[in-house]
């Protein structure tokens, strides 16, 4: 079984975010790929198989130094997968937490660095939807974040033509394998583009995995409604 | 306090199509303080419940209690929990003077509209009832929702009554409360039984062994233990949360009758609460029976579909334009669906989309609630249990109008 690992959805999943790894695993499924998602609880123990994809959402501030310091207790298998080209999505502060820094109010609070950067406070709170050109197509969702980011020269998921993302124009980042993202909840639902991406990073490229499914028409319907709201405004 | 009964004749002139909201917005711009007035006139006080979710079922079953106990109370219906229309509903109670003839007052306040009108008020009673994640949707974080509640508790001046299994309550509480505090939640046996635990935002770690604790549930019967006896209610519908209201409208009906409190009256008044509409509740449509299930946030939608029978093969499930962010559904496990014949409501893809991850066969997919509503109630009987509808609270109201129910 290949494993797609949740990491802390006790503290990550709170708008849905973890369930990208469901998600994956149900896209390797559906062309008889046998993968799991598999969630890690914080503190809790790795799974003694490497994982072949790996899912950290996001979470209340509240709990962001909770989550860094459960991600300081994976840091080897972390560095280990990034070494190893394993897929990594990070979706809000998940994102934030693997770039260098947080700049909370008063106090700025250090992230492990895996990714170049750090994220920055935003003039106001952005909310809303979001649409990204990106190298696969455009990425439709939603965000609902205090912080941007920043980073000198990172490569990024795309440029944003709704709503704020990162705040100078860019969202996300791509690094290696690891992709981070302000656009929350099953980004890889509603993006298939992006989920094959994702997937054909961990499995090879197999021609199964661009096979359309149901759930794509469905997810095209919800795209193209968005981007004609999009267009609207 | 003339011009609020000016403004509220005037609203009954103009009411012909006109909403019941806005002599309440007249009057808190050329009135502020008539709310404040009014509050504060009940002899035996006010008692305020806010909290994200079970405020409505909460609220019914304390008046219920309270009234059974024989005390003359003021509420608000649960569609008016916010600022104008609180305001609507006193005045259409207040006298000349400005007052209501009441004993008491219990009013359910949303969190955000009860922090702003909290300068307004003091309560003898506040009671809490949940932080659920869904909040975070409208208020982008339960740190807020919790400042919010905390603005409300300030207000309490006797007594506050909350939530012990709900982490963030139980931490805003022992932060920064003076006031006496008593608690509700559920035992250690109930909470082991709970495959997905209670749905809050966060949970203390631990169960109160003090209180007023759900310590049976079983469907639509319960056992609420207070004073180390256990004490067997009926339900509005099936549902542990359901059980949790009931705890914490005893425990806040306690706190507020002192010795006057009788065990027997306080359960049978619970027993006798019917589900605040829309929540399992049962009709017959053109010769068919449907049971309806509100969902309005996340705990709730996992909560009921823990509960709905197993093998259901008539289930429609409609979302609609009440939930801005549809994400925040995805943690919910529907699979137990199974299989949901129609998918509808103006979020009807994005629905769709989560069911078709998570296993459950979706028939068709149509945005157009009537229609999808006429087909499938023409649909045969069906083979096991009753057609049954889970909506959020935008199709639920379209539903029954479509219907002709009551709203
Ligand atoms: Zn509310």
């Amino acid at each position: 079984m290949s494993a797609i690992l949740q990491l802390f959805p006790e503290l990550t999943n709170v708008n849905g975010d973890a369930e990208n790894a469901l998600v994956l695993a149900r896209r390797a499924q559906w062309v008889g790929i046998d993968a799991e998602p598999v969630p890690v609880p914080a503190g809790g123990g790795l799974p003694t198989e490497s994982p072949v994809a790996v899912v950290l959402g996001s979470g209340v501030d509240s709990a962001l130094e909770q989550t860094r310091d459960a991600l300081l207790g994976i840091r080897e298998a972390l560095d280990e997968w990034i070494a190893a080209g394993i897929p990594i999505l990070a979706v809000g502060t998940g994102f934030e937490l693997l770039t260098a820094s947080i700049e909370l109010e008063g106090r700025v609070l250090d992230g492990l660095a895996v990714l170049p950067g750090r994220a920055t406070p935003l003039e106001t709170r952005a909310a809303g939807e979001v649409v990204v050109a990106s190298t696969w197509g455009e990425l439709i969702g939603y965000e609902n974040h205090a912080r941007g980011y920043r980073s000198e020269g990172a490569a990024t998921l795309g440029a944003v033509q709704t709503g704020v993302g990162n705040g100078d124009g860019t969202e996300g980042v791509v690094s290696g394998s690891v992709f981070g993202t302000h656009l929350h909840g099953p980004i890889l639902a509603r993006n298939p583009s992006f989920a094959i991406a994702i997937l054909t990073a961990a499995f090879g490229d197999d021609g199964d995995l661009y096979a359309k499914t149901r759930a794509d028409g469905v997810a095209e319907a919800i795209r193209v409604a968005a981007l004609r709201r999009a267009r609207t405004v | 306090m003339i011009l609020g009964r000016a403004v509220r004749i005037a609203a009954r002139l103009r009411k012909k199509g006109g909403g019941s909201a806005v002599p309440g917005l007249v009057v808190n711009r050329f009135a502020p303080g008539f709310l404040g007035s009014v509050l504060s006139s009940f002899p035996e006080g006010l008692v305020v419940v806010t909290g994200s979710s079970g405020k409505s079922t909460t609220t019914k079953m304390l008046v219920t209690i309270l009234e059974a106990h024989g005390k003359r109370v003021f509420t608000n219906p649960s569609t008016a929990n916010i600022s104008q229309g609180l305001t609507s509903a006193l005045l259409e109670r207040a006298s000349l003077t400005g007052r209501i003839d009441a004993d008491m007052a219990v009013l359910e306040m949303d969190e955000g509209h009860g922090a702003l009108l909290s300068p307004q008020f003091e309560a003898r009673l506040v009671l809490l009832t949940n932080v659920m994640t869904d909040q975070i949707d409208r208020f982008h974080d339960s740190e807020k929702v919790v400042g919010m509640l905390d603005t409300i508790a300030r207000r309490a001046t006797e007594r506050l009554v909350l939530n012990g299994d709900d982490a963030m309550l139980d931490a805003m509480a022992a932060d920064t409360h003076d006031t006496a505090l008593a608690r509700f939640g559920v035992t250690a046996e109930v909470f082991d039984s709970l495959p997905r635990g209670l749905g809050y935002a966060q949970t203390t770690p631990g169960r109160d062994s003090e209180g007023t604790l759900v310590s049976r549930v079983d469907g639509r019967s319960a056992s609420i233990r207070w004073d180390g006896f256990d004490h067997d209610v009926t339900l509005p519908a099936r549902g542990v949360h359901y059980a949790v209201d009931a705890a914490a409208a005893i425990a806040a009906s306690r706190e507020l009758l002192g010795d006057a409190f009788e065990s027997t009256t306080a359960v049978d008044a619970v027993s006798s609460v019917r589900a605040v509409f829309g929540r399992g509740e049962v009709v017959t449509v053109r010769g068919k029976r449907i049971e309806f299930v509100l969902v309005q946030n996340p705990a709730s939608f996992q909560l009921n579909v823990d509960e709905l029978e197993e093998g259901l093969d008539q289930v429609m499930v409609a979302m609609g334009s009440d939930v801005a962010d549809p994400s925040y559904f995805w943690p919910v496990d529907a699979s137990r669906i199974g299989r949901a014949r129609i998918v509808s409501g103006s979020k009807a893809d994005e629905m769709a989309l989560q069911l078709l991850y998570q296993h459950v066969q979706v028939d068709e997919i149509d945005a157009d609630l009537p229609a999808a509503l006429d087909r499938f109630i023409a649909l045969p009987e069906p083979e096991t249990g009753v057609k049954t509808i889970v909506f959020t609270a935008d199709p639920m109201r379209r539903t029954r109008s479509h219907l002709g129910l009551a709203q």
